[in-house]
Order: structure tokens, then sequence, then C-alpha cells
């Protein structure tokens, strides 16, 4: 299978400063990817890249064989590339529903919006009983919610969330790993940066372990790792 | 009976002018995050526009709707050429100040070049006079204080009902997730400035149509609709919709009682106290927003 995500070689940073040296990796060939790695290597940077909103010095990113660098956000979410940031800060003071109705705002993904709802609901039944509140007044757990529903309303092909457990309680947090695991299902091909590895392990068939903005291991299926030995590759050396 | 008419009468006109100038500041400030220092040039703009199709023979229900269309194309350009491109930078509010300013000041300058500097008045919205309540006022204001609810409401409507005033409210909140879910950001920008300057420009032809016209005609309605945004609430659109009225009546009230010269005194004073006790506005909310 071709991957449906490919960066190559991509460096970009903020101002003079680069935090992504030559990056390169795929998504899509054997399933979800996870990216992990230690706070502040790039990991972000790398998905905001990959979904536009920051345009590379140099380098590639193909989705879907096409070469997405230079393409506007807009045109990319156009494409089915949907990316939920980290750290849900949404729209706070918008209603469940605004969100919804935002996250169906592309035409490609306007004609799906009443079936995306119903699985959004189905996925996230809180979400319906606090349909017209204001984003501000939900829990974390329940803004992630509308975080990754307003994404599935997007009618995504990819899928790519940033850290969606960070900072969650142990309950909340199992909760929506196990919705995570619903979307993988439900055929939606992921791409997830996350702390937890047993997390990545259970949910992804390919992992990155980023570090100082460049690929520093890639662990493909069947190459099995045992959690100590991701830690020790974490902590290095 | 006639002294509280006068005070209605000239809170409800002045708090029209008022909201119609002070909406579309905030609906630059609550999408962009930028102050529009040229929204006191758009009025005079609109006004000068309106006159010139008159002069031209348009009838003024042709011309002032046109005047208005050309201000929203005038508005869009002005975003594009010193407001876009400054997106993103870390000192926008301070720098669009700056850019917003000069921009107004060459538009202003233009005016008097074209126009000269010899005022101007365009025609009443409705001529002719009546008296309500003992006080006598020009149909022209009445037809003022039926209008502008009519047409913030139907903002209201445009922000809270529809898909696209949705997608304004959306990138006024957090521009990076509208980007993801593939709002064209850029539009809408251009729309917000849009929106803003045909308000201006209507607020232009209301104040043309019963006072002389001049290329500096809109400095000080910036200045009043600056105030009531502060007053109001710069996180929303109807605190400073209603501090434009609470205004409009505040100033009728004291040029009443005390006279023209003591009115924006005590209108300072108040606003001062106002901001010691609530810093962030009488109506307004913790953040940036358009409700
Ligand atoms: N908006 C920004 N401006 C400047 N530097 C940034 C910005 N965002 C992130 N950085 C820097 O880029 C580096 C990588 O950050 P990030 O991609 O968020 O890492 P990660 O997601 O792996 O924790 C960090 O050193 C961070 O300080
Ligand atoms: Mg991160």
């Amino acid at each position: 299978m071709n991957p449906i995500l490919s960066v190559e070689g991509v460096t970009a940073g903020y101002g003079r400063v680069t935090v992504l040296h030559d990056i390169s990796l795929e998504a899509g060939r054997f399933g979800n990817v996870g990216l992990f790695g230690p706070n502040g290597h790039g990991k972000t940077t790398l998905l905001r890249a990959i979904s536009g909103l920051l345009q590379p010095k140099s380098g590639r990113i193909r989705f879907d064989g096409q070469d997405i660098v230079g393409h506007s956000a807009r045109a990319i979410v156009g494409a089915g590339l949907i990316h939920v940031p980290q750290g849900n800060r949404l729209f706070p003071d918008l209603s469940i529903a605004d969100c919804m109705a935002l996250g169906a705002y592309s035409p490609r993904a306007r004609p799906h919006e009443a079936e995306n709802r119903e699985k959004v609901i189905k996925l996230f039944p809180k979400l319906a009983e606090r349909w017209r509140q204001r984003v501000r007044t939900l829990s974390g757990g329940e803004r992630q919610m509308v975080s990754i529903g307003t994404a599935l309303m997007s009618h995504p092909r990819l899928l790519i969330l940033d850290e969606p457990t960070l900072g969650l309680a142990p309950k909340i947090k199992d909760e929506l790993c196990a919705s995570v695991m619903d979307i993988s299902r439900g055929g939606v091909p992921l791409i997830v940066v996350e702390q937890d590895i047993e997390f990545l392990l259970e949910l992804t068939q390919q992992l990155y372990l980023v570090n100082h903005g460049a690929v520093a291991t890639e662990i493909k299926p069947g190459e099995s790792l045992d959690h100590g030995e991701i830690m020790s590759m974490y902590f290095g050396h | 009976m006639s002294a509280l008419a006068e005070i209605l009468f000239g809170g409800l006109f002045q708090g029209s002018l008022y909201a119609m100038m002070a909406v579309g500041l905030a609906l630059v400030w609550t999408t962009i995050g930028v102050f529009n220092f040229s929204h006191g040039v758009f009025m005079m703009l609109g006004a000068y526009i309106a006159w010139q199709l008159v002069e031209l023979g348009l009838p003024a229900a042709v011309a002032f709707p046109v005047a208005v269309v050309v201000m929203a194309g005038v508005g869009w350009i002005l975003q594009a050429s010193v407001v876009r491109p400054l997106i993103g930078r870390p000192n926008i509010v301070l720098v669009v100040v700056i850019t917003t300013l000069a921009a107004g000041s060459l538009i202003e300058n233009g005016a008097l070049t074209i126009w000269g500097p010899r005022s101007k008045q365009i025609p009443a919205l409705i001529a002719g006079n009546t008296t309500i309540g003992g006080v006598g006022v020009s149909l022209h204001q009445i037809a003022i204080i039926v209008i502008t609810p009519l047409i913030l409401a139907a903002l209201w409507m445009f922000l809270n009902r529809t898909r696209l005033g949705l997608a304004l409210r959306a990138v006024a909140q957090n521009e990076d997730a509208s980007h993801l879910v593939g709002l064209n950001v850029t539009a809408l920008y251009g729309l917000a400035f849009a929106i803003a300057a045909s308000l201006a420009g209507l607020a232009g032809i209301f104040m043309g149509g019963y006072r002389f016209m001049s290329p500096v005609m809109g400095s000080d309605p910036l200045l009043k609709a600056l105030i009531v945004v502060v007053f109001g609430g710069i996180s929303s659109i109807s605190g400073p919709i209603f501090a434009a009225y609470l205004i409009g009546f505040f100033e009728a009230a004291c040029s009443y009682y005390f006279g023209l010269y003591w009115t924006p005194a005590l209108l300072f004073g108040v606003l001062i106290l106002t901001l010691m006790v609530r810093p962030e506005g009488i109506f307004a909310s913790r953040s940036r927003g358009l409700a």
C-alpha cells in the first residue's frame, strides 16, 4: 500500500530558529502511526507544517501522492487531511453545535454533515447532552471530545491527533483512548502524537521517535518492542 | 414632559449614530484583533461618495445604497493593503494603529483635493419636520432612529444565524482552529472590514443629511466610537451597541441639564470611573469574540 502521507526532508521552524531538520517519515503504509519523543523537539511543529499552518523552509509533503507544501490550510482540509491541535483551545464562546457546524464547513464535508453528526454523537453521547453549551464551560475531557468531534465532522481521510490525552484524569483518558480506537476501527487512518507509550503501542502499527527535529528511530510492525526498550530509547543512550 | 421627550429623542438619535460607528470598530477588533483608525475616514468617504453620486444626478434611493456598497470595497482594499500584510506580527496592534492612521490621513487629504474644503450637504433620508411630545424634530432624524436598530438587528442575525456569520465569530476566537476547519481566514478578515466600512459609510450618509460635511467630519465620531467600544467592552458587538445608546442618553441628559460645554468633561469623568471599577468595560465578557 502506498503511504497516504509522506514527509520528505522537511526543514521548518519559527523565524530564524530551525526546529525540524530534514525530517522524513511516512504514514498509512502499515496502519496508524505514532509519534513520540521528549517535549519541545518538534512534534507539534511537524504537524503544523503538515496541515499548512506553518510554511516549511524546504522539503516535500505529499498527501495522497500530491505535494501539498505551499497549499493553504483550507485546501489541505478540503483534501481531507484533518488536524486536531494540541491543547483543545477551540472556540471558547461557541456552542458544541456551532463547533460541529464549523467542522462541516468545507464543501467536501458538507454533504456528510448529518451522517457525521450521528457518528460523533454515538461516539461521544456526552456532547449531545451539552449541545448548546459554550465550549468554555466544558471540562478538559469534554473539550477534547469537541475537538475530535469537530475533526470528524470534517470527514477526514487522515486524522492527526496532537497529544489528545494531555492533562486528562486517568479515567477520562481511558474513555478517550477507547473512543480513538473506535475511530480507527471505523476506517480512518491516524497519526497520533502521545506521551503515553502504552496507548500508542495498542493503537498504532508504526512508531517514530522524534528527537531534535528529526526521526531518531523508526519502529516498523513486527519489530515489536516492549515498554522498557522504548523508555530507554526515550531517555537515550 | 418636553424635557423627557427631548432627552429621549436626543439620546436615541445620538446613540444610533454612535452604535452604527462603534459596531464596525468592534467587529474589526473582535475578528482581527486590531483597531482601525481609518474608521472615521470611512464615514467621511461614504458621505462624500453619496454626495458625488447625487451630484451626478442619481436619485438618493440609488446613490445611498451604491455608496454603501462602494464603501464595502474600500474597506476590503484597505484591509488587504495595510492590515493583511502585517498579520502574525507580534506588535500588530500598534503597527496597525499607525498604518490605518496613515491610510486615513492619505484618504482625508485625497478627499480634500478632490472635493475641496467647502462644506457640502446631502439630501435627508426623508425631508421635513414634525413635532413629538412638544419637541420639534426632523423626519431625517426619526428615520435614523428607526433604521439603525433594524440594521443592527440584521447584523446580529447575520452573525448568529448564518453559517458565514458563524465563521466570522469563529475567526474572532481562534485563528489557528479556524484554519484547521478550513475557513478562508483572509477572506473573513476582508469581510469584517467590508462590513465595518459599509456601516461607517452609512453613518456618514446619515450625518451628511443633517449637518455640513467636511473632510475631517469623521474624526470626532471615530473618537466617540472608540469611547463607546472601550466603555461597552471590546469583546463583543452587543456591548458597544448598548453602550452607544447609554452614552447617547447620558450626553442628551447632560447637555439638557448642564449644557453642551460640560458634557464631554462629564462623559469622560463617568468613563474613567467606570473603567476603574470594571476595566474590561461594562457589558464585557472575559474574552474576545462576537456575541
Ligand atoms: N510559535 C512558536 N514560536 C517560536 N518557537 C516555537 C513556537 N512553537 C514552538 N516553538 C519551539 O519549537 C520547538 C519545538 O516545539 P514543539 O514542536 O511544540 O515540540 P513538541 O510538540 O515536540 O513538544 C520548541 O523549542 C519550542 O520552543
Ligand atoms: Mg507538542
